[in-house]
């Protein structure tokens, strides 16, 4: 076996393609179960975007929150969210992750740091400057990275979020997952600054760009910046330029799309093949691993799918249970 | 036929991890317009009046649209165009390096007299691949920028419009640069060039690309240099505190760096521990094994045996054992406006007053 020359050791290169794998076939089952109508509501798939959340999610532990998206299904399974429990929310299901109330856009684990996917674009934002507000006072060296999209960074929120990190200096990523289009409409069209990394600049952070479908791009960027943050460096913007394998939402016909674009970036800048084929050919990983983990990976979806089906609905009762919390 | 000059503006320079990891600038795409309208104003004051611009996605060119729009619109120009016309290459917009390539080839076609470009030493990189005869003036917007000098735009743009107008000889007017070429796994007949580096090849030993730029001086190994400058940061930087060479030299220089990190700082016999500024903000001791001149034409066979090639900076290739590199530097590769020469110039004979004194006649 050649000598390693990645930033991971070979276990950790695995669990990065696994978690990659995972989420891939996850988003690529809803994409076909969505659209045999078997799920209810709405879904929004990460298929593409995987070394985004991966890359970052390798740096944290459960102490550390992150406030995610609408498109939140990839930040879930990389921050260590039980896949059956997401499954079943997404089914709708009692054994859910929130007991099937939340469905695919409110995913939450608390118990991993997950706050919450959100279908309010830019609300993370100040989410997770409370969370890192309660980190920074309780001393305990976590982080919080928020996600948001290209089209949500225009948000109100999340420019008052910016200013709030940068004040206090908050133990904050704020992490711009950039595919191109806020819905449907061309980044150019809609963002004034046209950078990121200026919208950061103007409120006195670092911003940082990166190829969002090179997991080694993003892992040692985001490592560096969240290595910062949690020795009180303060704020920092990370763009990740990357792209969407599927339409905005499950059922977009994706008209806006130039011909041949979609068929061009998953052929070029599928983050999964750039990430199996660096390091098979580097010798550390041999293919015949990845394609045991991408059985093993199939399998897990499989039965998350028949345990999600199997489950049953939530009751009527169910709709007041959990509407408050006790503190 | 009147001159025309070409602008390729990089959009996305200034963007990457050494503005966390040291405090490097953050250019905003408003103030990269803003570097654009001086030059192009100072085209116009020596007679430049078709520019040809590199299209991009990135803002730089709506930004500068708004400034020539505002400013025919608002008075400030009193009625007299003050700008040149802009018009821009008809090609696709891809956001990659390829736009430069390919924007940097059709202007040399269309057959400009020099190339304005606006980003880092990549930008200029991609530039001076593609540009083939056409002089550059580079300003700088990127990151660490040891290629193009740090200078006011607008003189630039003046000495520029001067230069490619006909009103300073051409033997004062262009200077002539060089280039390091990376050759990977080049046949017995010498292959193809892989890459080239404009200030310096640096070879460590992280064989992945990732976030791209250096800052691990523990992964340093060999240093190549077309100039070793010690006014300047980055690589080029470490090679110009050994021994100074300068960018109108023939040859550069090469630099052996300690592999061991425990060699750092101390005395050991052969080890001289460097401080230097490798990026912005960020000084860093390096030990230094030893170091040589690199005459121009000589192919130099690296010792490490595998890891990843930085040209000018960021790491571009990565190579194993089974790899076959070499690196030759070559002078007089490509040519660049001589800012310096050209406004001494200006000034020596007056271009800019009302009766210049005529070349013809300063000779």
């Amino acid at each position: 076996m050649a000598q390693n020359p990645f930033p991971l050791g070979k276990d950790e290169l695995l669990k990065a393609y696994r978690t990659m794998r995972t989420i891939r076939e996850f988003e690529e089952r809803l994409h076909v179960d969505f659209a045999k109508g078997d799920i209810p509501g709405f879904v929004h798939l990460y298929a593409g975007e995987e070394a985004c959340a991966t890359g970052i999610m390798m740096h944290l532990n459960d102490n550390d929150r992150i406030a995610s998206t609408h498109r939140g299904h990839g930040h879930c399974i990389a921050k260590g969210v039980d896949v059956h429990a997401m499954m079943a929310e997404i089914y709708g299901r009692s054994t859910g992750a929130c007991r099937g109330k939340g469905g695919s856009m409110h995913i939450a684990d608390l118990s991993k740091g997950m706050m919450g996917a959100n279908g309010i674009l830019g609300a993370g934002a100040p989410l997770i400057c409370g969370a890192a507000l309660a980190a920074k006072v309780r001393g305990d060296r976590g982080v919080g990275i928020t996600f948001v999209g290209d089209g949500a960074s225009n948000q109100g929120t999340f420019l008052e979020s910016l200013n709030l990190a940068a004040v206090w200096n908050l133990p904050v990523v704020f992490v711009v997952e950039n595919n191109g289009y806020a819905e449907s409409t061309a980044m150019e069209w809609a963002v004034s600054c046209d950078s990121y990394v200026d919208r950061a600049t103007g409120f006195g952070m670092p911003g940082v760009t990166v190829d969002g479908t090179d997991f080694f791009a993003v892992y040692e960027a985001a490592g560096e910046i969240i290595r910062r943050a949690r020795d009180g460096g303060g704020p920092a913007l990370l763009e990740c330029n990357m792209v969407r394998f599927y339409g905005h939402f499950e059922g977009d016909a994706q008209t806006y799309r130039a011909k041949g674009e979609l068929e061009a970036i998953r052929a070029s800048r599928d983050c999964l093949t750039i990430l199996s084929e660096r390091v098979i050919e580097a010798g550390v990983i041999g293919r015949d691993e990845l394609q045991a983990i991408d059985r093993e990976v199939n399998g897990l979806i499989e039965d998350a799918v028949r345990a999600a089906k199997a489950a049953p609905l939530p009751v009527a009762e169910d709709l007041l249970r959990d509407v408050y919390v006790a503190y | 036929m009147a001159p025309v000059v070409g602008i390729v503006a990089n959009p996305v320079s200034a963007r990457d991890i050494r503005r966390v990891v040291a405090n490097a600038t953050s250019l905003q795409i408003a103030d990269r317009a803003n570097i654009l309208l001086r030059v192009l104003a100072a085209l116009h004051a020596c007679g430049v009046r078709d520019v040809l611009m590199m299209p991009e996605n990135g803002g730089i060119r709506a930004h500068v649209e708004r400034g020539l729009m505002r400013a025919r619109g608002n008075g400030t120009s009193r009625g007299e165009d003050i700008y040149p016309a802009l018009h821009t290459v008809a090609m696709p917009v891809t956001g990659t390096v390829a736009d430069t390539h390919r924007a940097t080839a059709e202007m040399r076609r269309a057959g400009v007299s020099a190339l304005v470009v606006l980003g880092g030493d990549g930008t200029h990189r991609a530039v001076a691949a593609e540009c083939g005869t056409v002089p550059i003036a580079g300003i700088s917007t990127g990151t660490n920028n040891a290629f193009p000098e740090h200078r006011e735009p607008t003189i630039t743009g003046l000495a520029t419009g001067l230069a490619v107008t006909g009103r300073v000889p051409p033997h004062i007017a262009f200077a002539a640069n060089k280039r390091i070429d990376v050759s990977l796994n080049s046949g017995a007949s010498g292959g193809t060039v892989t890459d080239m580096a404009l200030v310096d090849v640096a070879l460590v030993t992280e064989r992945y690309i990732g976030a791209r730029a250096l800052w691990r001086t523990e992964n340093f190994r060999e240093l190549y240099v077309t100039f070793a400058d010690p006014e300047v940061i980055g690589m080029s930087a470490i090679a110009g505190l050994l021994e100074p060479v300068g960018r109108d030299e023939s040859g550069g220089l090469m630099v052996r760096l300690s592999p061991d990190r425990e060699t750092r700082g101390d005395c050991r016999k052969g080890i001289t521990t460097l401080h230097a500024p490798i990026a912005p903000g960020m000084m860093a001791r390096v030990g230094i094994t030893d170091w040589r001149r690199m005459p121009a034409g000589v192919a130099f066979v690296p010792e490490v045996a595998a890891g990843s090639v930085a040209l000018d900076g960021e790491r571009e290739l990565s190579f194993t054992e089974r790899d076959r590199l070499s690196l030759t530097l070559r002078d007089d590769a490509f040519r660049t406006v001589n800012v310096a020469a050209v406004m001494r110039h200006a000034g020596q004979y007056r271009l800019l007053t009302g009766t210049p004194v005529p070349v013809t006649a300063a000779f």
